[in-house]
């Protein structure tokens, strides 16, 4: 289970500031528009990625006021901001590092990478370090395989062919840059609940399709990495 | 490079995305023809080229489009799936940043086929800033030279186009959890049926036609050459035209390359791609993308068609075909694949969600040494259960690698097991 702060009673407020709340408006507007007069509440999923266009992540106060404008139960937009993973349910690092582990990308080297990465920030995928200034995920397929492996800035920018020299200069880089503002929230630090599938059920409890559960060692289910 | 060049012909060209050098390279006649045509009549010539979905099911394009037309409920919605995920594919992201004059062209014509008035094109969220952000300047230029709105080229006829994006979910790709993510929920595949060409299973339950920015791409060159010359550019029958063959792996040049349909594995390797890089043996091809069941080096003759692939058990897919290198166990590869299906399920379906993560942390197990034979037998057995039991098939694109990866390299995985 994901845990999420809980609003408290009260009425919805917006998140924003004058200047963010212009930006959010227009852009709302614009998304509601590219939908049949009737069916506004499609506009759902670009309304997210406008707040998180602002604030950096989703604070629950800011899906709240998503339900309000679109006139939707707050408990659908928790549930289409907990089922995709570009949206954050905390802050992230300022600058935010996906690197593609899927096949193509892993057979041209990217768990080394990821490994180089980790050292060089000190952290782990679904962490952000002290100072907020970095945080760093595994990302699945970006549709970039002919120039693996690839990596993702910050949800929407595509670096490809990445080596370990130019990871190392990106990194220097990013480091000199302020990079996204994020709205306050929980520390930095706390694993993304995205972060992976070892947290689904226990093996042991789960002895469907009729096959016997299987034997867990204490490590078992944990992937091939160390972490 | 052999073969003939209809979806790539602008792509070595300077500034070849532009309105400029496509219109200069003949583009939008086709539209100028295709509006002067009967709706029908353009999906008949569709039906005859053979043109056949390129997003992975290669459902033929014409006969879906006939389902739509057979509907009399108003409106009727064409949506394209741009929501690019599938591992290994990358040439839907290519079309829309190397021609997306070339796709929109071929969107207006699809629509006015199936008498669609807005269609919409789902990109996938990270797209936001570079593919799409190149589409939504096309579809501006298109809209400025009176290609799109009101009453285009004095035909009478109107369409608008929006592209939209989502926010990270691979099952986004399946049709109808695309068409519940237009619709501003999560992307929970629909029960079938209705199909989403019928009443009542399409966007906002209207008869809606799902279709891959390829495939669309290819309905200029059938309007200006006719369905039967296209036809006759796949080396093989019923599969029409050439295909994005999107490579990559371990071979010396990577890259979307465009071949006839049914090119084998091997003349692909060897007249596009230069062969495998330095000191390279071919040990697999994953010949469809990752859902697809994986071919050993011997099975490298095998045509790329639709047909052929699946007469062999496996399939031609979205055309993303990987060539992987003696350096590769096969255990790992899989565990590697395994770990995004078990990450990508919705969970939805009881057999996908328990059975992706479950034969994730078998094969987690497996790889990091601490496994049974009994395990790899596991494998193989519940990925057998996990076919043809679930409302989409994502658990089935689990289960194809996991078989087949056992089945034919099963020496990788007893080298890694005990007992």
């Amino acid at each position: 289970m994901i845990p999420l702060p809980i609003r408290q009673a009260g009425p919805v407020e917006s998140p924003f500031n004058a200047e963010q709340q212009g930006r959010f408006d227009a852009g709302l507007q614009r998304a509601i528009a590219k939908y049949p007069p009737e069916r506004g509440k499609a506009a759902l999923l670009a309304a997210l990625h406008l707040v998180q266009d602002e604030l950096g992540w989703l604070p629950e106060p800011a899906m709240a006021y998503v339900a309000l404008r679109l006139d939707v139960p707050p408990a659908r937009v928790r549930e289409v901001a907990t089922f995709y993973t570009m949206y954050r349910l905390r802050p992230v690092g300022r600058h935010h590092i996906g690197i593609c582990n899927s096949v193509s990308c892993w057979a041209m080297g990217s768990e080394k990478l990821l490994a180089r990465c980790e050292d060089m920030l000190g952290i782990h995928p679904g962490e952000t370090t002290e100072d907020g200034h970095f945080s760093l995920e595994e990302v699945a397929c970006l549709a970039a395989c002919g120039n693996a492996p690839a990596m993702l800035l910050n949800n929407f920018t595509f670096v490809e062919s990445v080596t370990e020299d130019s990871l190392k200069q990106l990194i220097r880089e990013l480091r000199e840059q302020p990079g996204k503002a994020m709205a306050p929230g929980p520390l930095p630090r706390m694993p993304d609940p995205h972060a992976h599938i070892e947290k689904q059920s226990d093996p042991q409890a789960t002895g469907t399709l009729g096959m016997p559960a299987v034997a867990t060692h204490p490590e078992a289910g944990t992937t091939g990495r160390d972490r | 490079m052999t073969g003939p060049r209809i979806l790539t012909k602008d792509w070595d060209k300077p500034s070849g995305w532009s309105m400029e050098t496509y219109r200069q390279g003949g583009g939008y006649q086709a539209l100028e023809k295709a509006l002067k045509m009967q709706p029908q009549q353009i999906v008949d010539e569709v039906v005859k080229s053979n043109l056949r979905g390129r997003g992975g099911a290669g459902f033929p394009t014409g006969m879906k489009w006939n389902f739509v037309r057979k509907e009399t409920s108003f409106p009727k919605y064409l949506v394209v799936n741009a929501d690019e995920g599938e591992p290994g594919t990358f040439k839907d992201r290519e079309i829309l940043l190397r021609s997306p004059h070339l796709f929109i062209e071929g969107l207006i014509i699809g629509c006015f086929a199936i008498e669609c008035h807005l269609t919409y094109v789902y990109c996938r969220g990270e797209f936001r800033d570079s593919a799409m952000a190149r589409l939504d300047q096309a579809i501006e230029e298109a809209r400025a030279a009176g290609y799109i709105g009101k009453n285009i080229l004095g035909s009478g006829y109107d369409l608008e186009v929006h592209a939209v994006f989502g926010a990270g979910a691979y099952i986004c790709g399946e049709e109808t959890a695309l068409l519940e993510s237009l619709e501003g929920r999560k992307g929970y595949p629909r029960l079938k049926p209705p199909f989403p060409a019928n009443v009542g299973g399409g966007l906002f339950k209207q008869p809606t036609a799902v279709n891959n920015v390829e495939t669309l791409a290819n309905l200029p060159v059938i309007v200006t050459i006719g369905g039967d010359e296209f036809s006759r550019i796949g080396l093989v029958p019923k599969n029409g035209g050439t295909r994005l063959f999107a490579v990559s792996g371990h071979v010396k040049k990577t890259g979307v390359f465009e071949a006839p349909m049914g090119i084998t594995f091997q003349a692909l390797l060897d007249q596009y791609c230069g062969g495998m890089r330095e000191g390279s043996t071919l040990k697999g091809i994953i010949p469809g993308g990752s859902s697809s069941a994986i071919m050993t080096a011997a099975e490298a003759d095998w045509a790329s068609d639709f047909d052929t692939l699946k007469a062999k058990k496996t399939m031609a897919g979205s055309g993303a075909v990987i060539y992987l290198d003696q350096s590769v166990n096969m255990a790992h590869a899989l565990a590697n694949v395994m770990r995004f299906y078990a990450h990508e399920s919705c969970g939805q379906c009881t057999p996908c969600r328990e059975g992706t993560a479950w034969l994730s942390r078998l094969l987690d197990k497996i790889v990091a040494g601490k496994g049974e034979k009994q395990d790899v037998d596991n494998v193989h057995q519940i990925a057998r259960q996990m076919e043809m039991k679930t409302i989409c098939a994502l658990a089935d694109g689990a289960a194809m690698p996991a078989k087949s990866f056992i089945e034919k390299f099963r020496a990788d995985f007893d080298a890694l097991v005990r007992g």
